[in-house]
């Protein structure tokens, strides 16, 4: 057993870019649920929209990935104002059955053939990057020990993203912390009472969401970045649920909550594939289960999580950085 | 037809008489075939403590709804100080001056006590999006907000608990700090729905003591209740609501001496082989 094996393709994952994503639009969800009180169940339409409205601007307009970058970020900004508008007057279970339906009716339409010309359909579109990664300033060759190591693009990658990370954490503690982000906390506590005070509740939901939504659709573009492309299939409905597996998992309503908590799915997550992976080569194993193990890894790892959260849900229901006696005083 | 209505009364609901801060016309709301809500004409005068009592159903926490725009009318015109609120949203009411309490407390539990304070003034800038990265440019706003949020909890006797979290009050405390809270918005005419409801008498003796002295003070009160001795110790005038209708208004010694009012709480006075079902229509 290769315990350096596991642990270095562990770290690599919860420090890679993949973590970086879902921590940033785990970021956005935790504006949006943990201080707005918003279940948005569609960030992965965010997502999508940020990473397709680049690399629409690139490979199939041939314009600039500076200008497709704001492009999709824009994107997002009009669909939170489309999908806000009419549902958050709403309660708040039917703004979450919206936002589901959204993002789904919004990846399967841009992988439809009729849209094929401009997002490439079931095929995504390729090399939107190129520009991105010439201004990569670090050395050549890998970066790192054994099976913890980097290539500098995949770095470069990482210390963007993760940069991205702490900026938007930064931002939505000092949104928080004002003001704004008093009434939008007091939103999440009850909405009448908010309404009686003198606050246009559904304005501050829609800004929520929309600030929620473009820091979902900067994950998208990271997204877009790490792969210098986009397909349809990295944009299912459970990228979203990971995002939220994340932010429960780190702690709801706190700043490094959702960054802890992807850092840790990330890292159980490869850790118990790799743990797997490695015990199906085993001699000692009877050959039956080590059949079984052998391609299942993935599936394992992810039951693994699923039985995990419950655990967590059971014995810390706030989470690794929440407090517990919040839980108590919701109304 | 309802548009014709209300646009009819709504020349009339502006043009209030002098004293009169909050005039009602035509207000009127059903629930399918039941009418909640049906009141002609209601003035509330302007520096009195109202209290609106009739038996439950009667439409009272109704007619609160629909006046602060929690609720719409089916038809109707209301005016606070001449300008008609009919349409607005409850927000857009309670910011000119019309604000209200809820029969079941509402406290934003897991902000501190001062945070469900400063949440309610009316002045912060920095409540807007584009000012709350701008520290500077609320920062000083801050300060006096919290200050009057002190001077308020003091009077309310829950200073001590400003830095709580308000889900950590006592059902008693969270009253009070609802009161507090309306006040906060220094509002022209509080709506107080229930403020005695599930509370003990000593804390309902300080909350009507709250009330009086915030009415010496010039403020308007209008208040829901149950309770006939709290009304009569209390109001200046009272308005007895029946099945959605204004029965009667008037100073409370003249509404309890009306035989409408005893009817409508205790039923006719019938012979007693009448059966329970009728004593419902009364």
């Amino acid at each position: 057993m290769e315990f350096d094996v596991i642990f270095g393709n562990a770290a690599r994952a919860g420090l890679g870019p993949t973590a970086a994503i879902f921590a940033l639009a785990a970021v956005g969800l935790n504006l949006h649920f943990g201080y707005g009180g918003l279940l948005n169940f569609g960030q992965v339409g965010f997502m999508m929209l940020g990473a397709y409205g680049a690399a629409v601007v690139v490979a199939t307009w041939g314009g600039s990935l500076w200008l497709g970058i704001p492009f999709g970020l824009a994107l997002c900004v009009v669909f939170a104002l489309a999908l806000g508008a009419p549902t958050l007057r709403l309660r708040s279970d039917y703004f979450a059955i919206t936002t589901i339906a959204a993002a789904e009716i919004l990846r399967l339409l841009i992988r439809s053939s009729p849209a094929t010309d401009v997002t490439g359909g079931p095929f995504g579109l390729q090399t939107i990057a190129n520009s991105f990664y010439a201004l990569n300033f670090l050395p050549d060759g890998r970066h790192g020990l054994g099976t913890f190591s980097f290539s500098s693009n995949q770095l470069w990658v990482m210390l963007v993203a993760w940069v991205l990370v702490l900026l938007c954490s930064a931002l939505v503690l000092a949104l928080i912390r004002s003001p704004w982000g008093r009434v939008l906390r007091a939103i999440r506590e009850d909405e009448d009472a908010v309404r009686s005070i003198g606050k246009n509740v559904v304005a501050y939901k829609l800004q929520a969401l929309v600030i929620g939504g473009v820091i979902g659709g900067l994950a998208g573009v990271v997204e877009a970045l790490q792969q210098s492309g986009v397909g349809s299939e990295n944009f299912e409905p459970q990228v979203t649920f990971f995002a939220w597996a994340a932010l429960i998992l780190g702690g709801m309503a706190t700043t490094a909550g959702p960054v802890v908590g992807a850092i840790l799915f990330w890292f159980l997550r490869e850790g118990v594939e790799s743990f797997i992976r490695e015990l199906s080569t085993q001699s000692w194993l009877p050959d039956l289960l080590a059949d079984f193990l052998d391609g299942s890894e993935g599936a394992i790892s992810v039951t693994f999580m699923g039985v995990g959260l419950i655990a967590l849900m059971a014995l810390r229901p706030q989470g690794i950085l929440g407090r517990g006696r919040d839980l108590h005083l919701g109304t | 037809m309802s548009t014709a209505t209300s646009t009819a009364t709504a020349a009339t609901a502006t043009d209030a008489d002098g004293d009169a801060i909050l005039t009602v016309r035509g207000v009127r709301r059903a629930f399918g075939g039941i009418v909640a809500v049906d009141v002609e004409r209601l003035d509330i005068r302007r520096g009195a403590i109202t209290a609106i009592i009739g038996p439950n159903g009667a439409g009272k926490t109704t007619l609160f709804n629909l006046l602060t725009g929690f609720d719409r009318p089916d038809a109707g015109a209301w005016a606070l100080e001449g300008r008609a609120l009919e349409g607005l949203p409850p927000h857009r009411i309670a910011r000119l001056g019309m604000v209200r309490t809820f029969q079941l407390t509402r406290s934003l539990g897991r902000l501190t006590v001062l945070e469900n304070m400063a949440v309610a003034a009316q002045t912060q800038p920095g409540e807007r999006l584009e000012r709350a990265l701008l520290r500077w440019s609320w920062r000083a706003e801050e300060r006096r907000v919290a200050e009057r949020a002190r001077e308020l909890l003091d009077r309310f006797g829950i200073a001590h608990m400003a830095r709580e979290q308000a889900g950590t009050l006592s059902g008693g405390q969270r009253k009070l700090l609802e009161m507090a809270r309306a006040l906060m918005t220094e509002p022209r005419i509080v709506m107080l729905d229930e403020p005695t409801a599930g509370v003990n008498p000593a804390l309902t003796q300080s909350l009507l003591d709250h009330m009086r002295a915030l009415n010496e003070q010039g403020m308007t009160i209008v208040f829901v209740e149950h309770d006939m001795d709290v009304v009569m110790g209390i109001s200046d005038r009272v308005v007895v609501l029946a099945e959605g209708r204004v029965l009667t208004e008037g100073r409370p010694e003249e509404v309890v001496a009306d035989e409408r009012v005893i009817e409508a709480y205790l039923g006719r006075a019938r012979a007693p082989a009448e059966t329970p079902a009728e004593d419902g229509d009364a």
